[in-house]
Parts: structure tokens; sequence; C-alpha cells
């Protein structure tokens, strides 16, 4: 096994050695707005749970991201002269994705901060929220200055600038990080956090549309640099950087986003809070489970190909045919599914260009191979070796006699634990959910921040996880009962 | 008389354990050999050496003049098939019902129609009394009748040559008698034979020749009567004197 994992590790060193390359090539020099204009498209990267900034909306039945950031990105793709493409991605794989060219801007209320500079460039500023404090209404006037929250939890957004300015300006606090504004919601009114720093539109949405809560000005400090939201590019990119700044000037010179930007998107907020029961909301659930049966339902049958592959390799007499399973099964299985996600996402992505769900497919078939050709070699070695002996000695080759002898009884015998992985795939498959894929879990997360009820739509996705589950390990078990002399 | 299997020098050995140690023999077309000897003797292992189901460590086995250790794997299945095998534990496909079974082979290494299969398949059945169990799954036989289902598929290929390694040591001993049965029928019939087992009166009933096998060796070897009334070897005379 040593030799192995050398073996392995100089393979992905290699690998990282070119990836990395490539990213040089890319930003040698700069052509990005001629890039863009040369493809015609922008592409917005942005993670739309952070209302009014961002957040998505039902228009016509159809799903649509709005919000300010979204009305400023259309005017920077219109003055360019090119079309607005608009990817979801988790805010935390934001910077990835511009790192890695998936995106060509981000605008997703960012924080032009110093730590963020050293990775991306920025345009000016655009809007200029101060910070505040969201709290439940009841502790409204017990907490009015920053060290009233001395000794108390808070929470803010993994990353973000409140994160670190709270960390900063307030004594002896313990910061709960999240990366959702709706998971910190919920972690403040169930009373995990006492508050929850924000920027101050996003605070004044929720306190308007929930009223158990209010909003505080605690009095934050902002370094005089990292003061407001930007546009994020790539870095090396000065002519589109110089090209959002134009827009940008003329959106603050026409104060377009308090004129008009902003009244837009409180209107989106207000018809989306309208009816906020979870019925009215069935097409986000019914279209998220859709991706999750997709996603699962492919990468079992890939999972099952490769697997069966897999062990057959792995059972094999040729001795190099041997280790490539082995290093495969043994390095998939020693690393997490989200990783895998992302490094397909991002770190394939950066040789060619893989759309989400398709990255998001292929990681999960590549992993569910590797864990069903463990199952599949456990279910042929439980076959007796008369079975092998019996069908060559009637001269059936090795190949027939897989197919017809063994692998049906070796099936029969690993159904259980085959079913088992089956059920276990459309959960971990949720973790998709980090490149934008709208699967269950990411459309409860959209479903939570455009209705601001934290708890039903996860009380909806677990009892809809459960339906999918359980009516799968019914119909597995029908099979079973079929299958019994197969 | 044509000699059909012929074992030249013939070694097997398993890490430090010399089984097989030095086997020339041969068996002529329509012979009946019983191999007779202690438990862990290599008798099993010499058979399984005949078809090449274990490749010897060094030595020939020449199946109807060609040596089989020199073939490649497309070669040795095409002369598997004319040696069919029935093994102790009958081996039958749990996931196929007893005509299945017979036709498998026929089909897929002879490519025989599965109407043409059925035929063999059924009158093979006819023939081993158990042509009303078709259908049935090999986990509703007995012993005895699994074994007669196990030679009827390796008769569907139309072998040459059968090898039998203890066929009725798993059965109980009510069964035995309906498998020496068929086994007689196919020696009557001239089938050539090569039969590991303990059943003595089946041996000195059917055999050509006894093959006493020891140590890695066969230590002893001629007609029935010679072997059993009268063996010559230390060895011989101790296992017999226990046996009968
Ligand atoms: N595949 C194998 N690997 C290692 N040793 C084996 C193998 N098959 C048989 N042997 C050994 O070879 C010897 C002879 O076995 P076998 O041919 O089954 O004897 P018999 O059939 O006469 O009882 C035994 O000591 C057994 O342990
Ligand atoms: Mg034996």
């Amino acid at each position: 096994m040593q030799i192995n994992k050398k073996w392995v590790t100089g393979i992905l060193i290699a690998l990282l050695m070119l990836l990395i390359n490539v990213g040089h090539v890319n930003a040698a020099s700069d052509t990005s707005l001629k890039d863009v204009k040369d493809k015609g498209t922008l592409v917005l990267g942005t993670s739309p749970d952070y209302p009014p900034y961002e957040f998505q909306t039902t228009v016509n039945g159809n799903d649509k991201i709005v919000g300010f950031d979204i009305s400023i990105a259309r005017k920077i793709a219109k003055d360019i002269g090119v079309k607005l493409v608009i990817k979801k991605m988790d805010f935390d794989s934001l910077l990835v994705g511009l790192e890695t060219h998936k995106i060509d801007m981000v605008i997703s209320g960012m924080n032009p901060s110093d730590d963020r500079k050293k990775s991306i460039d920025f345009s000016d500023v655009y809007y200029n929220g101060k910070q505040m404090m969201l709290v439940n209404k009841a502790d409204k006037d017990k907490y009015k200055k920053l060290n009233d929250f001395s000794g108390l939890s808070i929470g803010a957004q993994t990353g973000s600038l409140q994160y670190s300015m709270s960390k900063e300006q307030i004594n002896n606090v313990d910061i709960k990080g999240l990366a959702k504004v709706t998971d910190l919601i919920l972690a403040l009114k169930s009373g995990k956090v006492t508050g929850v720093a924000m920027e101050e539109p996003t605070a004044k949405a929720y306190a308007q549309n929930d009223s158990s809560l209010a909003v505080v000005d605690p009095g934050f400090v902002s370094a005089a640099d990292a003061r407001g939201a930007a546009v994020g590019f790539a870095k090396k990119s000065d002519t589109l950087v110089a090209a959002a700044n134009k827009s940008i000037k003329e959106i603050k010179d026409k104060d377009l986003i308090n004129k008009t930007y902003l009244p837009e998107a409180s209107n989106y907020l207000t018809k989306n809070t309208a009816d906020n029961t979870m019925i009215h909301y069935w097409k986000y659930f019914a279209k998220g489970i859709g991706y999750t049966l997709l996603i699962t339902a492919i990468s079992v049958v890939v999972g099952v190909i490769l697997g069966t592959l897999l062990a057959l390799m792995r059972l094999g007499k040729n001795k190099i045919i041997k280790v490539i399973a082995v290093s495969y099964i043994e390095f998939v299985r020693g690393t997490p599914l989200m990783i895998q996600v992302m490094f397909v996402y991002f770190g394939i992505g950066m040789i060619v260009n893989v759309p989400a769900l398709l990255a998001g497919i292929i990681a999960v078939s590549l992993n569910s191979g590797a864990y069903i050709a463990e199952v599949i070699r456990s279910g042929i070695g439980s076959i007796d070796d008369g079975q092998m002996e019996a069908a060559r000695s009637l001269g059936l080759s090795q190949k027939e006699t897989y197919k017809s002898v063994i692998i049906p009884q070796a099936l029969k015998n690993i159904w259980p634990a085959l079913g088992n992985e089956f059920i276990t795939l459309i959960k971990e498959s949720s973790i998709v959910s980090i490149i934008g894929v709208t699967d269950l879990i990411y459309q409860m997360k959209m479903v939570q921040s455009a209705t601001y009820k934290g708890i039903a739509p996860i009380f909806v996705a677990m009892v809809l996880y459960f339906v999918l589950t359980f009516s799968l390990s019914k119909l597995l078990n029908y099979f079973e009962g079929k299958m019994k002399h197969v | 008389m044509s000699k059909i299997i012929e074992v030249n020098k013939l070694m097997k050995v398993f890490g430090k354990n010399e089984v097989l140690k030095d086997i020339s023999e041969s068996v002529d077309k329509g012979q009946v050999i019983c191999v007779i000897g202690p438990s862990g003797s290599g008798k099993s292992t010499f058979l399984r050496c005949l078809n090449l189901l274990e490749v010897p460590t060094s030595g020939n086995v020449l199946f109807e003049g060609k040596d089989l250790t020199s073939l490649n794997e497309k070669d040795l299945n095409q002369l598997r098939e004319k040696m069919g095998m029935v093994f102790q534990g009958f081996n039958l496909f749990p996931n196929m019902n007893v005509i299945e079974n017979i036709k498998l082979a026929p089909i897929k290494v002879k490519n025989m129609s599965d109407t043409e299969a059925d035929k063999i398949a059924s009158n093979l059945l006819e023939k081993v009394g158990l042509a009303d169990k078709a259908v049935q799954y090999p986990e509703s036989l007995s012993g005895g009748q699994k074994q007669r289902v196990a030679i009827a598929r390796a008769l569907a290929m139309d072998p040459e040559v059968l090898l039998f390694d203890e066929p009725t040591s798993a059965l109980d001993p009510e069964m035995v008698g309906e498998v020496l049965k068929v086994m007689k029928t196919l020696a009557s019939d001239g089938m050539t034979m090569v039969v590991v087992t303990h059943e003595m009166g089946f041996a000195r009933e059917v055999a050509d020749q006894i093959w006493f096998m020891d140590q890695g060796y066969i230590q002893e070897k001629g007609r029935p009567e010679d072997v059993f009334d009268h063996p010559t070897s230390e060895r011989a005379q101790d296992f017999l004197s226990k046996i009968l």
C-alpha cells in the first residue's frame, strides 16, 4: 500500500501543477474586457440568499434572481453591450469561481476587504451600507452598543466583513459563523445567538418581513478601505474593472440604487412574503426533488457500471490494473465527497468547462462507483469457488462465467447493501448544492430566504427526503422478493 | 485402443507442499478408471490437473494428443468442453432452474439454439430420471437429484471424458445408489470415465483399472480384483484393510 500511496500523490501533484500553470497562462495579459465582448456574455456569480441585494423570486411561475445587485449587473452588462448570465453559487465558492474563470464577476454584497484584495480585484464601491445588528424584538432595548454583546454569542456569515469586524470590535464575543443568512436568522430566533451582524439593507428587509425581529445600530466602525460593497473580478482584469467603474459612476451620479433599484427589490420582497405558505412554494420543492432524483438516478447507473468494472479489475490477475483500481477506490473513499464535488467543478473546470449539474453528477457518480465496487467485490467473494470451477469445466470463458453465473448471484447477495448505497446517495447528493446545483437542499435554502421562514422549509425538505428514501427502500424490497432465484 | 488422456511427469506444488510428485499415466478411450487413496493424497488435485482447472507446476497433460499446458485460454475452453466434470458438492447454479442449468453451456459455448438445447436437456433429464424436475430450482432438490442434474449438465456438452470427484461423498446413504446407477449406465454405454471414489463396491464392479494414490504418486494400479484382493504395496494393503 505504501507504494500505491506514493504513486497517487505523484499523480495528484502533477495534476495540480497543470492546473496552476493553466491559471497562470490565463492571467498573463489583460484581455478581460475583450474576452467578455468576444463571447458576448458577462457571467455573474452570486449567492442569492441575501435580500435585498440578491434573492430568488417567482415571476409568472418562473424562478428568477432579483435584487439591486442584479440590477447593477444588468446595467454593467448592458453598458458593455453583452448578455448577462447569472450563476448561483455558495458565497464561499465565489472567489474560487473567479480564480478558475467559471464566472467573470461577483456581485453579491461583497465588501472589498484587504484579505480579498489579495486574490481578486475590485471595482469602486457601489453601495455603502452600514453594518447593523439584527436582534429579537424583545431584546431591542437591552443591546444598544457593541460591548453590550460582550461575553455573548452572535452570528455572522462565514468569511464576511461583519464577521471580522465583530471579532475585532466587540470584546470577548463568541461568533458563530454560518454560510447562509437564513441559517443565521434561525439561530437568532431559536436563541442560539443574541444578534446577527449584517448590512443595513438586509437587516432592514428581515425586520420588515418578520415582526419578531428588530434592527439596532451598535456603532460598528468601518475601516476606510472596506466600507461598502464592490464588484469583484479576477486579478489582472483592469479593462473590465474600468468598464464596471464607468457604469458605477453613472449609477452613483443618478442615485439609481436608492431611486430605482432598491424600490424594485422591495417590491419583489413584499410579493415574496405576501403568500409565504410552503404550498405556495411547491414548485421550488418539486424542482429540487427532480434534480435530486436525476443526480441520484444517473449516479446509481454509472456507479454500478463503474463499480462492477473496478471490482473486476481488482479481482483480476493483472497487477497494474489491480493497482489502478485499488488506488482509485482507496483515494475516493479517503476524501470527502464535498472536496470531490469542488475538485470536479473548479479543478477540472479549469481545463474543460463543466456545467455545475454535470460536475455534480460526475463527482457523485465517481464517488459512488468506488463504494459500489467494494460492495460488488464482497458480493463476488461470497460466491463459492465451485461455481467458477463448474462453469469453467463446461467450457464457459471467464467473462461468460462472470456474466451468467457469478454476477447474477453476487447481485442477489449484495442487493440489500446496494439498496443502502442508493438510499445514502439520495441523501449525500445534497452536497452538490454548494456549487449551485438546484437540488432539494438548495431549493430549501432558496425558500428559506424567499419566505423569511427558517423552520418550515427544513421540515418540508425533511419530510420529502424521507418520502423519497422510504419509497425507494420499499421499491428495492419489492425487487428483492422478485429476485429470489435471479 | 487409443489413448485419450496422457499424463507425463506431472508435478503440482502448492507453496512448499509437493502434492503431485511425478505422475505418468494414460487413459484409453472407453476405459473406466477409479482413483482411490487416503484423504489429502492429491486425488482431487490430480483430477483438476487433467482439465487444467489447476495448472501443473511441471509436466504435460495431453488430451487427444494435444498438450493442454501449451494452449491459450480460448483453445483451452474448447478442450474443456470435451471433458465434463462432476463435483462432490454438485455446484449447480442456484440462480437457474434445472433445465437452464443444463442448457447454459450448450447455448453459450456451442451457440446452440434454445429449442435445440431444450431438446437435448429434456432427453438427458429423462435419462437421469428427472424429467419432472425441469423447471424446479436446485434448492428444492435432494442431494441425489442434484448430483444427477449435475451429471446431465456435464453430458449436455457431449464430452469425450467425464471426470468425477467423489460424486457420492456428500450424499445421504440412501441416495448413493441412484447416482451410482446413472454412472453404471454411462460406463456400460462406453463413456470414458475417471472417478475418484470411496465406493469400493462400485469400483470393483465397474472399473477397468484401479489407481491407488498416496503421497503424490500412483503407488499401485491394476485390475480391480488384483488391487483389491492382492495389493502388493504395503501402503495399499494398509489403506484397504482400513476401508474394506
Ligand atoms: N488450492 C490449494 N492451495 C493450497 N493447497 C492445496 C490446494 N488444493 C489442495 N491443496 C493441498 O493439496 C493436498 C491434496 O489435496 P487434495 O488434492 O484435495 O487431496 P484429496 O482429494 O486426495 O483428498 C492437501 O494437502 C491440500 O491441503
Ligand atoms: Mg478430494
